[in-house]
């Protein structure tokens, strides 16, 4: 590990990497302080810009993006009661009532400094973690890796909707829009239906554009316009954090991140499980449980730090396995692979420096974070209160650049808008657009993997079921799936009792 | 100038109340099922001509996707096995309702949307399909501020300068 971190280092400190931490960190914050614009919309919209950098600072600006995310949602959810992102919720429920005490500017930076600990804390993790984790993954086969890909497939059709089998055929139609262009084993083409910029297949940047965000630009029709008024002068208490108040997160703080860590590295979980449950551990395990809801300094530490130490632990299944953690990481991969950066133990060894850069990295992108938050919280807070009927048209804008760009032409926008038909529809019909994504990320490689193991086994599927590891991950996928069922199932029968 | 607006706007209002009142019930399990089933089927029919394979592969191109066809299609049959259960023992089905205006809503974005792509294809300057959709949206969203209309025109020309002439975007 040593011999990587030296020279990392020095990858990792220029002024063109600095630079590109910081606009991510700045960006991500903007956009997570404002309700209803998530941080997967603004990796999305800010994709195509790291297609011409190399990986290090292209990694840099979306890591910054990543993580201010997870730290910029509790702005909103402090200042007006209304979380920035899904994960600011927990921080909502007592972070807002501080703020109603007078005391904006401490819950503002409870949450700052909470949010840095997780976020360093995870980097850690993901640094000496990560390694140990790729070595094992060098040891699956073609075989093994496909069920690799299967069980990250079922687990996040799983759990990111109301329906599992709804779940199921999302992940397949992206899987199927991955066939879209040359066979990855035999360069024959596949459904281009006689278009020829089709042979090349679709390129992902441009597909969530249409799924992620031209969707959200046409849900705006679902939505009234409220306008979110925001006096910013409430930030101007005197922010401080008594020495009673320190002793008493530190605790919640570190065993959230312990918690926020082991929830990032399961597939398909994300920050709000993680918030939530160190929210209610933190509850259980607090002298003053009572305070909790009331402004508790400890659950808007224990919050916010869980939700930024599963950053770092979504990456770790990511460049290992490439097995993304959640949405936004799955959309980093493609980052990573377009500079040649395949997920596995060779990211660790022949590309180590680089890999090593972008873990360090991860280190500085939370370090900044605490300084843009130290000084310019009243200007994200500002933020909260830009109308939409300004920011509608500028993301519409931001579509359509980023989806030109990408290779130059206008018929990468009109696949974006059809993607934004189909996302439409895909809503109406309560079809969660998740699975769609992993489909699209982790096509290529589950097919591949597929038939190699097939090819090796000449058409034999007993392949599958032939080495422990491939054992294990078939355990793995009913174990999920089974717990998946049961926990619908009881969600159903709780709901059906309250109906009653 | 303001009073045509004010018209059209009163038009509008009376014809979204109207709209608002009409809402189509599907349900939705049943429907995605048999909708996608049918996808799966179109897919299926289609691979021979849309993928071509070589004799001698022993997995070809088709494998892959036949197989997620397959696997997409006994979800879709599961979906409405679950549905018609509940038909038959007369449980509630799962029912979504659309409203119309929100859909006729939908609708108009998308016209801007596809008037800011054609704008800018036609002209081959995306400058104008940028200025296009500014204008569209706020007009969508009857915005009366001129100092909106000014600083969205702003910031739409400075994001077309920001991707021209810092990313190196020729459009």
């Amino acid at each position: 590990m040593l011999q990587h971190i030296i020279p990392a280092t020095g990858l990792l400190f220029t002024l063109e990497n600095i630079l590109w931490i910081n606009v991510g960190v700045f960006i991500g914050s903007v956009f997570a302080a404002i309700p209803g614009l998530s941080v997967i919309l603004c990796v999305i919209l800010f994709l195509p810009v790291t297609y011409s950098m190399t990986a290090i600072p292209g990694m840099m600006f979306l890591l910054g993006i990543y993580c201010a995310g997870g730290y910029g949602g509790s702005v909103s959810a402090i200042l007006i009661n209304t979380p920035g992102t899904p994960h600011a919720a927990a921080t909502m429920l007592d972070g807002h009532p501080l703020s109603e005490q007078g005391r904006t500017k401490a819950a503002l930076k409870i949450a700052l400094y909470a949010s840095t600990f997780g976020g360093v804390f995870s980097a850690l993790m993901l640094l000496f973690l990560g390694p140990q984790v790729a070595r094992i993954a060098a040891q699956l086969g073609t075989a093994e890796y496909f069920m690799v890909c299967v069980f990250g497939l079922t687990i996040i059709a799983g759990v990111s909707g109301k329906s599992m089998i709804k779940g199921l055929i999302s992940a397949c139609l992206g899987l199927l829009i991955s066939c879209v262009g040359s066979d990855p084993m035999t360069s024959y083409d596949r459904f281009t239906f006689g278009i020829p910029r089709l042979y090349l297949g679709l390129d992902l940047a441009i597909c969530l554009i249409g799924l992620f965000a031209l969707v959200e630009i046409m849900a705006k029709a679902e939505k009234r316009l409220d306008r979110l008024d925001l006096d910013t002068t409430q930030i101007k208490d005197d922010g401080v954090i008594t020495k009673a108040e320190y002793r008493r997160m530190a605790r919640p703080v570190l065993v959230s991140s312990i918690i926020g860590v082991l929830v990032g590295i399961i597939p398909g979980t994300g920050a709000s499980e993680a918030s939530w449950f160190s929210y209610n551990t933190a509850k259980n395990m607090s002298k003053h449980p009572e305070e909790f809801g009331r402004g508790s300094v400890e659950g808007i530490a224990a919050a916010e730090s869980a939700n930024n130490a599963v950053t770092g632990a979504t990456l770790i299944p990511l460049l290992t396995l490439g097995i993304p953690g959640d949405g936004t990481v799955a959309i980093m991969l493609s980052a990573l692979m377009i500079n040649g950066l395949n997920p596995g133990l060779s990211l660790f060894t022949t590309q180590g420096d680089i890999m090593y850069a972008i873990m360090l990295g991860l280190i500085l992108v939370n370090i900044f974070m605490c300084l843009q938050g130290k000084f310019l919280t009243t200007l994200f807070a500002k933020v909260v209160s830009i109308p939409q009927e300004i920011l509608t048209p500028i993301i519409v804008i931001f579509c359509f650049a980023g989806a030109y760009s990408v290779n130059g032409n206008y018929f990468d926008v009109g696949v974006a808008l059809i993607f934004g038909i189909l996302a439409w529809i895909l809503r109406k019909l309560d079809l969660p657009p998740v699975p769609i994504l992993l489909g699209l990320v982790l096509g290529s490689m589950t097919e591949t993997n597929f038939r190699r193991a097939l090819l090796i086994s000449n058409g034999s599927p007993k392949i599958f079921f032939s080495s422990i590891y491939c054992i294990i991950f078939l355990v793995l996928i009913v174990a999920a799936v089974g717990t998946i069922v049961r926990g619908k199932m009881k969600e159903r029968r709780a709901s059906g009792q309250k109906e009653d | 100038m303001s009073r045509w607006v004010e018209q059209f706007n009163g038009r509008m209002d009376a014809w979204g109340r109207k709209l608002h009142e009409k809402e189509i019930r599907i349900p939705i399990d049943l429907v995605t099922g048999v909708v996608f089933f049918l996808v799966a089927l179109v897919i299926l029919l289609v691979m021979p001509d849309q993928v071509a394979v070589s004799e001698k592969d022993v997995v070809n191109g088709r494998a892959f996707p036949t197989m997620l066809m397959a696997v997409m299609m006994l979800c879709c049959a599961m979906l409405v096995a679950k549905e018609l259960y509940k038909l038959a023992t007369r449980q509630p089905l799962n029912w979504k309702v659309i409203n119309v205006q929100v859909e006729m809503k939908a609708l108009v974005i998308l016209g801007i949307l596809i008037g800011t792509w054609a704008l800018s294809k036609i002209t081959g300057l995306f400058v104008v399909g940028a200025v296009f959709c500014c204008l569209g949206f706020l007009l969508y969203f009857r915005c009366r501020k001129k100092s909106y209309y000014a600083i969205t025109l702003v910031l739409a020309v400075a994001i077309w300068a920001a991707f021209r002439f810092v990313l190196g975007v020729d459009f």
